[in-house]
């Protein structure tokens, strides 16, 4: 079931602008890998070797933040990726 | 002192406001504001908090007006290129509201200074466009409890927090830690131009409720507005207990200012080189050329360009032996920041042929090699 993915500014060079892209997946590290097939690259943006969330992005699901990258995802969920900002 | 006639008239349409009235209004005459940085954000901020009548409001700023200012900063006009910002934007508040004291600090903010500057004011309004500024902010204000209004643009993405000691998480919390370099600046990526009014307005409308004691401040959600898409999104975070900061055991306990700061005069003597005649260079025969890539070195790792070592940002400063006797030297990061300071460093440290390259990898990938595998 997809769920729809809302992307911070600076992630939607990966989209070709796109700000909401929708996606498949039962929890967050299945989203992402869905992302990253069709989006190379994307994916290595936010997550680093070990597998864990990049500490300048951060991911929610809904309205709330998530560490977890097996937080389980449901159908028609939505999920933010946010990027930190420093424009003043 | 009760509220004058002139006051009265003035402020009239707050006093309409049963959640400002003559006590809020005389509230926000004691209130102390400080205004990080007069751009794009600390420019409707400042105008707003001087017009509501902000009794003692700061505004810091090192820089000086650029015409490429002019399309968001609206204290200023094109009368005021070149000249000092802070300096502009206390004569264009105090003019707006003669009755404030407006005070500027035409400095950059370092941790050396920022005990002295934060102790006139109880809030902090940052505008700033530098990570490490917001970083310092962030921590001084944790440190000598100081509420925090904070905003940052990008592009036609705005987002805001508010912290507010002892009641919830603090920007660490949100963004553990952010190499420069990696959020780019308004410089490096554009915006557009009526965003940071956006931002800015909430950021005024923030600190003049916390003064007041009105309302739900945003306190543990984070605000983000998407001008193409026209939406607001309400995101919710918690205070971290590991936060290095505001957290059960903080590690940072003063204001410090991270590996390979650099003030703003030394960023701005740094030489560069395009991606072009880099490329043009290392074809050349016969020339050695010296590529220290000073990026993360999860980021190194990835990819990096032939023959170019790793030296991470905040290792410069132990290098200077090796630095010393390198000659030629062109310093690399993934979009140029980062690249800037460990140039400036290196000038610091007494190496002549130091230069860095324009635009970063991104420059590299885009202009000459599309294969270069970028986080």
């Amino acid at each position: 079931m997809a769920c729809t993915v809302h992307l911070g500014s600076p992630l939607r060079q990966y989209t070709g602008g796109a700000a909401t892209v929708s996606a498949n997946g039962a929890t967050l590290d299945e989203i992402l890998t869905d992302l990253d097939r069709r989006f190379p690259g994307m994916r290595f943006r936010m997550i680093d070797e070990q597998q864990r969330i990049r500490s300048h992005i951060r991911i929610f699901i809904g309205t709330d933040a998530a560490q977890d990258l097996q937080r389980a995802v449901a159908p028609r969920q939505s999920v933010h990726l946010l990027c930190a900002l420093s424009g003043g | 002192m009760p509220l004058s006639e002139a006051e009265l008239r003035r402020y009239s349409r707050h006093l309409s406001l049963p959640e400002i009235g003559i006590a809020g209004q005389e509230k926000l005459r004691s209130a102390r504001v400080l205004v990080i940085g007069t751009g794009g954000l600390g420019s409707p901020a400042a105008l707003y908090l001087a017009a509501g009548g902000i009794g003692q409001l700061g505004v810091l700023d090192f820089d000086r007006v650029d015409e490429s200012n002019l399309q968001r900063q609206v204290l200023y006009d094109s009368a005021s290129i070149g000249m000092p910002k802070a300096d502009l934007a206390r004569t264009r508040l105090s003019a707006l509201n003669p009755e404030l004291q407006v005070r500027a600090h035409q400095t950059e903010l370092c941790a050396a200074n920022v005990q002295r500057i934060f102790q006139d004011y109880d809030v902090i309004v940052d505008g700033s466009d530098r990570i490490a500024t917001r970083y310092l902010v962030n921590d001084a204000c944790v440190i000598y409890r100081k509420t925090l209004v904070s905003a940052a643009i990008h592009r036609f993405e705005g987002q805001a927090m508010t912290y507010v000691p002892g009641r919830g998480p603090c920007y660490r919390c949100l963004f553990a830690q952010i190499a420069e370099g990696v959020a780019p600046s308004c410089a490096e990526a554009g915006v557009l131009g009526a965003l940071p009014g956006v931002l800015g307005a909430i950021q005024a409308t923030e600190a003049i409720k916390v003064v007041l004691g009105v309302g739900e401040p945003l306190i543990g959600r984070l605000l983000t507005y998407d001008a193409l898409e026209m939406r607001f999104q309400e995101l919710r975070f918690t205070r971290r207990i590991d936060c290095a900061v505001c957290g059960e055991h903080p590690s940072i306990t003063r204001p410090q200012d991270p590996a390979g700061f650099c003030s703003v005069e030394e960023l701005r003597q740094v030489r560069s080189i395009s991606a072009a005649e880099l490329a043009q260079r290392m074809r050349a025969a016969g020339q050695p050329i010296r590529l220290i890539d000073v990026r993360e070195p999860q980021e190194f790792a990835a990819d990096h360009l032939p023959g170019a070592i790793n030296i991470p940002l905040g290792a410069i400063e132990q290098q200077q032996r090796q630095l010393a006797h390198a000659g030629s030297v062109i310093f690399i990061c993934r979009s140029g920041v980062r690249s800037r300071r460990a140039c400036a460093i290196a000038h610091r440290l007494g190496v002549a042929g130091a230069w860095q390259l324009e635009g970063g990898l991104a420059a590299w990938q885009a202009q000459i090699d599309p294969s270069l595998r970028l986080p």
